[in-house]
């Protein structure tokens, strides 16, 4: 049984936190994942529509499911600043 | 009007969520009450057999009946209704370009909060907007522009006004259109202009102004008032004709006047283009009644009290006047009719008793059992414990005897399933834990009536309440008594007390114009503000039949300080037109009424003063009912006692056998003392330790404080 | 004590604060108190610690706690029936300097039984600039009249010394003498109703309820933090003043039945007023923890018992006499909040039960901006453009946030309609409307926020001038939640149609959008500026950031939302991978192989970078 971590991410039997949507595996539970997520860093500027036209320097990183491609998670960033790690014991 | 000699009977039916209720009236004779179920949407045939149930206590026809009426007096909940299950127009709205979205975003999150209770409001993340009643895609943007003067900067483009209504009509098949321009209740001109390209491009479509439904600041409330009104129109107007024509068919042929939600009525003709008027029209003749009663027996101070089976509804009476509320709504849309104030909650006889999972802590309502499947002890399937069901298990109602012997109540089922349910999770017993829940009921109504007295600066100790519904005379002998009321007056029209108060009142023609100006202004140029008003009232009563000697106008200013968002709207006192000394003393009163609704040193004078609305209410007086007067016999009830039963008695804390009467067999003048329970065929009331109930010559039963 | 006697005795409590609260909007008449709710009312036990917090902005709740233990201790031995109590310092208890506590001892019998507390925003406070931000003070020295702690009120009596010192040093000081009026009336109808009750039931019941609530309340919290996964879970704000960048880190940690938030590794403090003193950011985790995981649970002590905070000394969250502080509220405060939102909310994404608590971030600016000058009725005017109380919601796991919704810490705040902001000030407005497309993508995108944008109009002197102090220009302050974008950040332009005009262009004076209009559009964010005959100020408000995947959004609701305007057909197949028909209708074909493309390209592209 499949105990949920996040709005997209589960712990799976093996004790893996894995994609909620295809299950593909990303790492051991209670470490952080996002290293083994596919990471696309893009400026926010340009991200979506003319509203955020006056973003700054202001990264956007995405970090897919390397099996499906789902969005698992986002956060803003500066270049120089580390991921946001969760970590959620089970 | 009517062709007979001898009587001349005026019909009043309101129709209400459940009931229709119709009373009879003829001076001379006793009141003639009809009762039959509401059948939406096609309220009219719930209101045609209600009038035959009435027509069946007085032995006679319907074209007996109608060939003696003089006059139609109706209410009716068609408009809520409709809100309630969004079944109005396919609506459009105009407003000025570049603020389309005023009725999307309802100043921001207003419109998402708005109508929620404080439990609702501490939980954002589940709350929404309610579905606006005309979507971002049937709203278009008219380029024109008044200012804040009532100056038109930009003059409307009728061209383009032409193509916006072309689209909403032709593309978007928009039945009925609102129009709503900034500042248009200044400035009417533009706002006009667009009804007439609409009745030209777009003939047929129903038309609804913002400067004619509510010329009143704030453009959000008054597109959402403009809004409601298309929406509803042409139902109202639909049902009102139809129900003129079913009148006509059984040989009424007079005419037929529709109560508004500010307390007055308007001949159906004019209703019909007022949908909104008609909204709470029900709770308002409600406070209507009650004044009339008040009237009747020399009380200008009421509180009004409603106890149904979903909510318990109240409103004031001071001095005879009440107020109108300030933020109303309607479902969950904000809107500006004047509408009289009453404050709810749900707490009614079929209010579900539960049990917070964690704590255990009681509530009381506000999810209702309703009628269907009601309270366990009507035995139509219900499995919660409701108010109800706690009354008979604190002895007040009568298992055998409810409701004139039509339905036995099931105690044992009502004991059983609140034994289960409440009393043993509170570690309580079952009677113990009824009190318990009887008590909290009756917190929560004394906690709400002082939310609408003393918060506004009232004592409830210069009041006498009355009490009316289903529930309400079960539980008043203990808020009363926890509020010290002078004392409480159950009537004998307590039933159909919606359609008293159809009766009970005059129709109203309310004017207004917005206008801000000093303090102090000149008298001459207040009268000038009065003086079109005053020719359009004349005029509007005369064609209604009135000649002066029926009619009064009662001038009101809204007045308020120099920067400060509190307006209060004043009477003008004294003669009128007025005069340098009438003003000096409209802004004492000002200042005095301000101090007592907005609490002591809140009057800021530094800041000046100014008045910012001038009201005109044209009354066209109507004929009072007589209430039959009854002589006044001995005070010996005893001929009334059934029995005796265990009742749960305040002052003891527990049930104490106690006397059982039927209020069928009291005559006026007879007296019961406390702690007591009198059965009527519409309700019970209960008497408490130190109490005393006396049938007075209407057949009102007051209680007495002893 | 029963339950009946306790539901009673709760429900009328609930009322002394409703009635406080009324009284408090009643007498002030202020805008900023009656539309924008930007006020507090609650009660607290004898030793000042939170019985019941009601619906006002939340950051103040337990700031006020402290207000009251402050006082306490400064006044040991001279507390007496009747008196008032003023605090405004943000270094002992307040926000900062307009949000004036007003705290008062509640005795029954001649024993202290409990306290009252309050705030407004006052109308000003004699800080540099009118309204109370001072974008350009560099200390606490230059943000007006401060107070540790004084008597305003001795034993029913005003000390009028006090107050006229005060009213000396504010500008419209009938205006803040009114507000200080209404929160002595207010604290008055709490005294008077909490006495009635205490009367009725007894002190001994009453104080014996008091406990429970809060007995109750912590063990209902705690029994929901023992329900919900342990873990620590990370959030970073990043706001933007004139070249700065500064960070709120936070890392919220939840182990068994108890919760703490570390803001380790924020900036340090600012020169500019944008810091927060420690019980600001005590308060400001508060604003999004009640009601997301207390919204069933009475807010009080009970609480607070399980929380703890780190906040390390001279960072922005914590920052050291004699730092500027008077744009807290709308600065790291409010960085705080949208972190802990964040967090909180990923905690409760971890659950099966609570994930429908969950939200993205709400309006995350909270920007100010203050106008002042005189108004077209010769009245010195000075107040706050609503607009920031119409806010933006964050997306949530079942459905959209809503188009200007509103924002968490404000539970009932509303703005103020465009026909009351041109009665009082001498501007008109071209246009006020929802902006496309600036709701964070997502599976459940976020609200929208407002555009807007005003002139002047019939000025006595020619126009006015406004204060802001809005971040969440450069960066966007609403963060999505599990993929959702956040939301588009604010902006503030300078229209200078005046220099346009000069040059002999033509200036529309109804234009309906900034591309209608001719001048040279500046970005503004911090600072004063004139707003003088023809230019226009433009505000566009962040919109509400997003839930979830945009790829997985419905296409259907992306149909609506064109419809509708929320969104753009652009943004609709850009991001979403849906795409409309002629007719506007989806084209199911054309979105699927859309769809396909994105994802073979977030898979390919990000491999590329």
């Amino acid at each position: 049984m499949s105990a949920r971590i996040s709005a997209s991410l589960v712990v799976n039997d093996s004790g893996e936190i894995a994609c909620m949507s295809c299950g593909h595996a990303l790492g051991p539970s209670g470490q952080p994942w996002k290293n083994a997520a596919t990471l696309s860093e893009t400026p926010l500027q340009g991200a979506a529509g003319e509203p955020y036209s006056n973003a700054a320097n202001v990264l956007l990183r995405k970090f897919y499911c390397p099996s499906c491609a789902t969005l698992l998670d986002s956060e803003s960033a500066l270049e120089e600043d580390p991921f946001l790690n969760d970590v959620v014991h089970i | 009007m009517g062709n007979s000699a001898s009587q001349s009977y005026v019909v009043a039916t309101d129709v209400g969520g459940t009931c229709t209720d119709t009373i009879v009236f003829s001076p001379g004779e006793p009141l003639y009450l009809g009762k039959a179920l509401s059948t939406p949407p096609n309220f009219a045939e719930g209101v045609m057999n209600s009038i035959r149930s009435a027509a069946d206590t007085m032995g006679l026809s319907f074209a007996e009946l109608f060939a003696r009426t003089s006059l139609f007096v109706h209410g009716s909940t068609v408009v809520d209704n409709t809100l309630l299950t969004r079944d109005g127009a396919r609506t459009g709205l105009l407003t000025t370009e570049g603020f389309e979205d005023t009725l999307l975003i309802t100043r921001g999150a207003y419109g998402r909060w708005g109508g929620l209770s404080e439990d609702g409001i501490k939980h954002p993340v589940a709350t929404d907007r309610a579905e606006p009643l005309v979507p971002g895609e049937r709203i278009q943007g008219l380029p024109e522009r008044v200012d804040y003067k009532g100056a038109i900067l930009r003059a409307l483009d009728v061209e383009a006004t032409e193509k916006a209504v072309r689209h909403l009509v032709e593309d978007k098949g928009v039945e009925a259109l609102a129009v709503c321009l900034l500042w248009s209740f200044y400035n009417t001109a533009h706002e006009r202009a667009v009804r007439d390209v609409i009745e030209r491009v777009a003939p047929g479509t129903y038309v609804s102004l913002s400067s004619d439904i509510a010329p009143v600041p704030g453009e959000y409330e008054r597109t959402s008032t403009t809004v409601i009104n298309a929406y509803a129109g042409n139902i109202a107007a639909a049902y009102l004709n139809n129900l003129q024509e079913l009148l006509t068919a059984e040989g009424y042929s007079g005419p037929l006047l529709v109560m508004q939600g500010y307390g007055g009525l308007l001949p159906a003709k004019e209703a019909a283009g007022r949908a909104v008027g008609m909204i709470e029209c029900g709770p308002a003749a409600g406070v209507i009644g009650s004044r009339y009663l008040g009237h009747v027996m020399d009380d200008g101070d009421v509180i009004a009290a409603d106890m149904g089976g979903t909510t318990f509804k109240v409103g004031v009476i001071q001095g005879g006047e009440f107020d109108y509320a300030r933020e109303p709504m309607v479902d969950r849309f904000h809107y500006v009719a004047p509408k009289i104030e009453v404050i709810s909650i749900g707490a009614g006889g079929g209010s579900i008793i539960s049990l917070d999972p964690r704590t255990k802590v009681p509530s009381v309502g506000p999810r209702s059992a309703g009628a269907r499947p009601g309270p366990i002890c009507y035995g139509q399937g219900g499995e919660e414990p409701t108010l109800t069901d706690v009354m008979i298990l604190v002895g007040y109602m009568n298992p055998e005897n409810f409701l004139g012997g039509s339905i036995t109540l099931d105690i044992e089922r009502a004991r059983t399933i609140f034994k289960e349910k409440i009393a043993d999770p509170l570690g309580l017993g079952v009677e113990e834990a009824a009190i318990g829940i009887y008590r909290i009921a009756a917190a929560q109504i004394t906690d709400l009536i002082h939310e609408i007295t003393v918060e506004r600066g009232l004592d409830p100790r210069d009041f006498v309440l009355h009490a009316f519904g289903g529930s309400c005379p079960l539980v008043c002998g203990i808020f009363g008594a926890e509020l010290n009321v002078k004392r409480i007056v159950i009537p004998y029209t307590a039933s159909v007390n919606c359609a008293f108060g159809l009766v009970s009142a005059d129709i109203v023609h309310e004017y207004s114009v917005t206008k801000t100006l000093p303090v102090p202004s000149a008298a001459e140029e207040i009268n000038a503000i009065y003086a079109p008003m005053l020719e359009n009232a004349q005029a509007q009563l005369a064609a209604e039949g009135f000649d002066e000697s029926g009619t009064a106008f009662d001038w009101s200013i809204d007045l308020r300080y120099g920067r400060q968002v509190h307006e209060v709207t004043t009477p003008v006192r004294g003669e009128t037109p007025v005069s340098e000394e009438s003003l000096a003393a409209l802004v004492d009163d000002f200042e005095a009424l301000y101090e007592r609704k907005y609490g002591k040193g809140s009057a800021y004078r530094a800041a000046g003063m100014e008045m910012t609305m001038f009201r005109l209410t044209a009354r066209g007086l109507m004929k009072r009912p007589e209430i039959e007067k009854l002589a006044l016999g001995g005070k010996d009830a005893s001929a009334a006692k059934t029995g005796r039963r265990p009742i749960f008695v305040e002052a003891a804390g527990e049930l104490v056998e106690s006397d059982i009467y039927d209020f069928e067999r009291l005559t006026p003048g007879n007296e019961i003392t406390g702690p007591a329970v009198i059965h009527t065929p519409i309700t019970t009331i209960v008497l408490q330790d130190k109490q005393t109930g006396h049938l007075d010559e209407y057949r009102n039963m007051v209680i007495h404080f002893t | 004590m029963d339950p009946i006697t306790f539901s009673i005795i709760r429900h009328r409590l609930y009322r002394v604060i409703d009635e406080a609260v009324i009284t408090l909007k009643h007498v002030s008449g202020s805008a900023i108190t009656n539309e924008g709710h930007d006020l507090m009312v609650s009660l607290y036990r004898a030793d000042g610690s939170l019985l019941m917090g009601g619906v006002g902005f939340l950051h103040h709740l337990t700031s006020a706690a402290e207000a009251c233990k402050s006082i306490i201790r400064r006044f040991e031995g001279r507390i007496d029936e009747g008196d008032v109590f003023l605090t405004n310092c943000p270094y002992t208890a307040a926000l900062h300097t307009s949000d004036v506590y007003l705290v008062a001892p509640i005795h029954y019998d001649g024993k202290l039984v409990a306290w009252s507390a309050c705030f407004v925003h006052v109308y000003d406070i004699g800080a540099m600039v009118p309204g109370g931000f001072s974008p350009d003070s560099r200390d606490i020295f230059t943000e007006g009249f401060s107070s540790p702690g004084l008597k305003l009120v001795e034993q029913g009596e005003m000390n009028h010394d006090i107050m006229d010192t005060l009213l000396n040093m504010v500008r419209a000081p009938e205006m803040v003498a009114l507000d200080l009026s209404s929160m002595i009336a207010s604290n008055n109808v709490a005294r008077e109703r909490m006495v009635a009750l205490v009367h009725k039931y007894g002190p001994e019941a009453v104080d014996q309820a008091c406990q429970m609530l809060v007995d109750q309340s912590e063990e209902s919290f705690r029994e929901r933090l023992r329900e919900l996964p342990d873990g620590r879970w990370e959030s970073r704000q990043y706001f933007d003043i004139e070249d700065e960048t500064y960070r709120v880190l936070l890392a919220m940690t939840k182990k068994d039945d108890t919760l703490t938030f570390d803001f380790t590794g924020s900036s340090e403090q600012s020169k500019y007023g944008i810091n927060c003193a420690y019980w600001a950011a005590w308060g400001g985790f508060f604003a999004p923890l009640f009601p997301l995981l207390c919204y069933d649970i009475t807010w009080n002590d009970g609480v607070l018992r399980p929380i703890s905070m780190i906040a390390p000394e001279g960072t922005i969250v914590n920052c050291t006499r004699p730092a500027p502080i008077s744009l807290a509220t709308v600065g790291a405060i409010q960085s705080v909040n949208n972190a802990a939102c964040i967090c909180i909310s990923k905690m409760l994404s971890a659950s099966e039960k609570y994930a429908k608590e969950a939200t993205a971030v709400w309006h995350g600016s909270h920007f100010a901006i203050f106008m002042f000058g005189q108004n077209q009725k010769g009245q010195e005017a000075i107040g706050i453009m609503t607009e920031t109380f119409g806010g933006a919601g964050g997306g949530r796991s079942f459905a959209d946030g809503v188009d200007v919704g509103g924002e968490i810490p404000n539970p009932i705040g509303r703005m103020a309609n465009v026909e009351t902001t041109e009665n009082h000030f001498p501007v008109r407005y071209l246009f006020r409307r929802a902006t496309i497309d600036s709701g964070g993508p997502g599976k459940y995108r976020g609200g929208t926020g407002l555009e807007y944008a005003i002139q002047q109009h019939d000025s006595p002197d020619g126009g006015i001038h406004y204060v802001v102090s809005g971040k969440g220009t450069k960066f966007s302050m609403s963060d999505g939640l599990g993929g959702g974008y956040p939301g588009a950040p604010c902006n503030y332009r300078w229209v200078h149609n005046n220099e346009a005009a000069a040059e002999g262009k033509n200036v529309n004076p109804f234009a309906t959008s900034t591309e209608q209009m001719t001048g040279e559009q500046e970005s503004v964010s911090w600072g004063v500026y004139p707003l003088m005959d023809q230019d226009v100020l433009y505000v566009r408000s962040d919109g509400g950031g997003g839930y979830g995947d945009p790829l997985a959004r419905e296409p259907e609701r992306l149909a609506r939302d064109v419809r509708h305007g929320s969104v753009s057909a652009g943004v609709a197949r850009r991001v979403y991978g849906v795409v409309l028909d002629a007719a506007g209708e989806v084209d199911t074909a054309a979105s699927e192989a859309a769809r396909e493309a994105i994802r073979a390209a977030r898979l390919s592209q990000a491999a590329a970078e």
